[in-house]
C-alpha cells in the first residue's frame, strides 16, 4: 500500500521545478561559456534575461516548499529533504549570477581582446558546468555517491584558476598598460572558482538531505 | 541531552495475551522527570507496555508475562508487591476524560480519602495545589462544589490529571490523553506536562506524531510487540537509525 500520494505528487512537482531551475541555470552558463569562446554579444544578453527567470523560479519553489512543510509536516528524510531544497535552489540561483558574471566579462572581452589563451578559463567553466549538472542529478536521484564526485571536481577548478591568476600576472609584468584587463580577467576566473564552491555547497546539502550528517566535502 | 537517573528499567519484557504475543523482549530505561513518548500503529504493544508499568494488565484474564520491570531498582513482579501502592506512585490518566459523577472538589479529593486524609483543610489544601498543578484552578475555583461533569472536555481531562496529583504519584502513565481533545485544550495539556515533568515522570503513548515531537524528550517506537527504536526524540524525528521508523513517522507505512 502506497500512502501520502498527494505529499509524494506535490513533492514530485517540486523535483521538477528544481530540474527546470538546474537546466536554466546551465543553459545559461552554456551561453556565456560560447559567449567567451565566440565574443557574440547577443549571449551574453541572453543570459541575463535566463537568469531574471532563474530568480523569479528560486522564489516559486520556496514558496512550493514551504507551504508543503506547513501542510504536511514532514518528518526525517522528507523534512531534510524540504529543508535541502532552500540550499538547493539558493546555490543555484548564485551560480547563475556567476553565469551572468562570465557573460559580461565575454562582453568586455570582446571589446578589449586577452592576446593570450583562455583556454583555462573555458576548461574551468566547462568543470563547473558538468558539476552543475551532476550535483542536480544527484539530488533528484538520492544519489551520494554522485554527490561527492561532482564535489570532488572543484580540486580541477582551483587549479585552473591557481594557474590562469599567474598566467595573468605575468602577462601584467610584461604589459604593466594593461592593468584594468587583467583585473577583470582574474575577476572572471573568481567568479568560475565561486560558482565551484556553490556546487560543493550544493553537493554537501545533497549528502546532508540522504544522510542527516554535515560533511565538508571540499576543504 | 543529558540522560536522567533511571526510574523504569526494563529488561527482556516478554507478554502473552493468551498465545498472541504482544510485547517482545523489550529491553529499556526509562529517566526520571523526562517525559517519555510511546509510538506505533495500533496493536504494536504500545499501551500494553503502558499498562504493565502499573500493573494495570493484571486485571485481563490470560496475561503471562515474562523478564522483569524494575521500578527504582524493585522489580514490580515481585511477589509481596503492593499493587495499590505501586498504582498510587505510578497513576494513569485516560484516552477520554473520565470524571466521577460528583464534584469537582470531590474528584480531586477522592484519591487522599481513600488514603485515609480526613482533615478538611489538609484536603482543602491538596485540591488546591493539585488543581493548580493542573492548571485548572484558575477556571473552577468559583464552582469546586458543581458537577464535574459540566466542565468541559479539556477541563475534565485536566481535572482527571489533577485527580492523579492529588495522591502525589511519582510517574504519570498517559494513554492518548489529548486525542479526545480540540487543539487549544490540547496544548494547555502539552504545556502542563512541559511544567509536570520537572517534578514527575511522564510516560505518554500518543497517536500524534507531531505531539510526540513537541512534548517528549525521548521517544520509543514499537512495532508489532518489538521496540525497534528508543531515542533521542529531536534526533528520532530528524534522522531516524530504523528505515522502520522513517517509514512510520513519514507516514509512509506498509
Amino acid at each position: 500500500m502506497t500512502t501520502r500520494i498527494q505529499f509524494n505528487e506535490e513533492l514530485g512537482r517540486l523535483h521538477h521545478d528544481i530540474l527546470t531551475m538546474g537546466a536554466r541555470v546551465e543553459e545559461d552558463l552554456t551561453k556565456a561559456l560560447l559567449a567567451l569562446k565566440t565574443g557574440d554579444v547577443a549571449l551574453a544578453k541572453e543570459v541575463k534575461a535566463g537568469d531574471e527567470l532563474v530568480n523569479a523560479m528560486q522564489l516559486k519553489i520556496e514558496d512550493q516548499a514551504a507551504k508543503l512543510i506547513a501542510t504536511q509536516q514532514p518528518v526525517a528524510r522528507d523534512l531534510r529533504e524540504l529543508v535541502t531544497v532552500f540550499k538547493i535552489t539558493d546555490n543555484l540561483e548564485r551560480i547563475g549570477d556567476h553565469a551572468v558574471h562570465l557573460a559580461k566579462a565575454a562582453r568586455r572581452l570582446s571589446e578589449d581582446p586577452y592576446p593570450r589563451s583562455l583556454e583555462r578559463l573555458e576548461r574551468m567553466a566547462a568543470v563547473d558546468l558538468a558539476m552543475v549538472h551532476e550535483a542536480v542529478a544527484a539530488y533528484l536521484e538520492h544519489d551520494e555517491a554522485r554527490a561527492r564526485a561532482a564535489a570532488a571536481r572543484d580540486d580541477e577548478v582551483d587549479a585552473e584558476h591557481k594557474a590562469f591568476v599567474q598566467e595573468v600576472l605575468a602577462y601584467l609584468a610584461e604589459n604593466p598598460g594593461k592593468a584594468q584587463q587583467a583585473t577583470k580577467l582574474i575577476a572572471t576566473s573568481s567568479f568560475l572558482e565561486r560558482l565551484g564552491d556553490h556546487v560543493t555547497n550544493l553537493c554537501e546539502a545533497v549528502v546532508f538531505m540522504l544522510t542527516g550528517a554535515h560533511t565538508e566535502l571540499n576543504e | 541531552m543529558h540522560d536522567s537517573p533511571v526510574k523504569f528499567s526494563i529488561k527482556g519484557l516478554d507478554l502473552w495475551y493468551g498465545k498472541t504475543q504482544a510485547l517482545k523482549k523489550i529491553d529499556v530505561d526509562i529517566g526520571e522527570k523526562s517525559v517519555t513518548a510511546l509510538i506505533g500503529p495500533s496493536g504494536c504493544g504500545k499501551s500494553t507496555f503502558l499498562r504493565t508499568l502499573n500493573r494495570m494488565n493484571d486485571l485481563i484474564d490470560g496475561v503471562r508475562i515474562e523478564g522483569s520491570v524494575l521500578y527504582e531498582d524493585a522489580d514490580i513482579f515481585a511477589p509481596g508487591t503492593d499493587v495499590i501502592d505501586l498504582r498510587k506512585r505510578v497513576g494513569m490518566v485516560f484516552q477520554k476524560p473520565n470524571p466521577f459523577p460528583m464534584s469537582v472538589y470531590d474528584n480531586v479529593a477522592y484519591g487522599p480519602r481513600v488514603h485515609g486524609v480526613k482533615d478538611k483543610a489538609a484536603l482543602d489544601e491538596i485540591v488546591e495545589r493539585s488543581l493548580k498543578q493542573a492548571a485548572l484552578w484558575e477556571e473552577v475555583q468559583g464552582r469546586l462544589r458543581s458537577s464535574a461533569l459540566g466542565l468541559s472536555g479539556g477541563q475534565q481531562q485536566r481535572l482527571c490529571i489533577a485527580r492523579v496529583l492529588a495522591v502525589e504519584p511519582d510517574v504519570v502513565l498517559m494513554d492518548e490523553p489529548t486525542s479526545a481533545l480540540d487543539p487549544i485544550s490540547t496544548a494547555k495539556i502539552e504545556t502542563l506536562l512541559d511544567e509536570l515533568k520537572r517534578r514527575y515522570t511522564i510516560i505518554i503513548v500518543t497517536h500524534n506524531m507531531q505531539q510526540a515531537g513537541r512534548i517528549s524528550d525521548k521517544t520509543a517506537f514499537f512495532l508489532m510487540g518489538d521496540l525497534v527504536e528508543y531515542s533521542d526524540t529531536k534526533e528520532l524525528f530528524f534522522n531516524p537509525r530504523d528505515e522502520r521508523t522513517e517509514n512510520y513517522i513519514s507516514g509512509r507505512f506498509g
